[in-house]
């Protein structure tokens, strides 16, 4: 679906005074993004549909409270997804509920139809050990590689300074080829 | 003597690096999710957002017509009043 063009501000303005058709403009903007945040953050197709609709909701809810303070508005939006998605992982953790399954596979943005059809084993053993991670590192890599964001945008959004950012990704890749050795998984050449 | 192939750190980093491009990649959600969620939100579809954007240009621009054409008719019946009360007056 084309983007529809508008200004982002303008938009806001109208959807804080209430303007629901301008807080659609929104969704339409954000949907994907806060779908790809969610689904990596949760592996859980069905979780990620419900806690996406629930960031909106809460968005929808409190964009009266959104004041521009230079903190992009996708960066709040970030926020709100990252608090549900913790309080997520904690209620599931409380209710010990059985392990999710593995990233289920949905279509890649760009991709042939057959690539997405299955996920190599190395790339499933990577996911498995990426969300062992910490959140805090978790969040780095999605919104590094899903989302293509840059170290100063990532640090917006997480609150941190881009030079931290870019200690904290060095400190995830070592930890992850720490881990990789650990477990005896071999990355075959790209 | 045998000699071990040795892999440089950064080179280890640079391939994780590469296999983590290949596994996160940014995905489509199915469209009924978005269907689903819209109805969930009850957003209006963006086709609808945009006959909305048209439907104000076009009440903006009949209230517009709507002023003028009032404004001529103002201009019209005093001009013939003006008409008709020089002419009593004139003659």
């Amino acid at each position: 679906m084309p983007e529809i063009e508008f200004n982002e501000d303008e938009v806001l303005t109208r959807a804080s005074q209430g303007d629901r058709d301008a807080f659609g403009l929104l969704y339409e903007r954000y949907i994907d993004r806060i779908f790809n945040y969610v689904y990596y953050r949760t592996g859980n197709l069905h979780d990620a549909e419900d806690l996406t609709a629930r960031v909106f909701q809460r968005a929808m809810n409190h964009i009266k409270n959104y004041t521009d303070r230079g903190v992009p508005f996708s960066a709040w939006l970030y926020r709100i997804a990252h608090n549900l998605v913790a309080n997520w992982h904690r209620d599931r953790s409380r209710r010990q509920e059985i392990p999710i399954n593995d990233v289920p596979v949905l279509p890649s943005k760009g991709d042939h139809p057959e690539r997405n059809l299955v996920r190599s084993q190395e790339e499933e053993a990577l996911l498995k050990l990426i969300r062992r991670l910490p959140a805090e590192r978790q969040n780095l890599l999605i919104l590094k590689f899903v989302e293509n964001m840059s170290n100063a945008e990532i640090g917006e959004i997480m609150g941190r300074s881009e030079g931290a950012v870019k200690s904290l990704y060095h400190r995830t890749l070592l930890a992850l080829r720490d881990q990789l050795g650990d477990q005896q998984i071999n990355l075959e050449g790209e | 003597m045998v000699r071990r192939k040795t892999i440089h750190p950064d080179q280890e980093l640079d391939k994780l690096e590469a296999h983590l491009a290949g596994t996160l990649r940014p995905v489509t959600p199915p469209k009924d999710v978005i269907h689903r969620l819209r109805e969930r939100i009850r957003f209006p579809q963006p086709h609808e957002i945009a006959s909305h954007l048209r439907g104000e240009w076009t009440k903006m621009w009949l209230v517009f017509g709507g002023v003028m054409s009032g404004f001529l008719v103002l201009i019209t019946v005093a001009r013939a009043f003006f008409y008709l009360a020089g002419r009593r007056h004139g003659g």
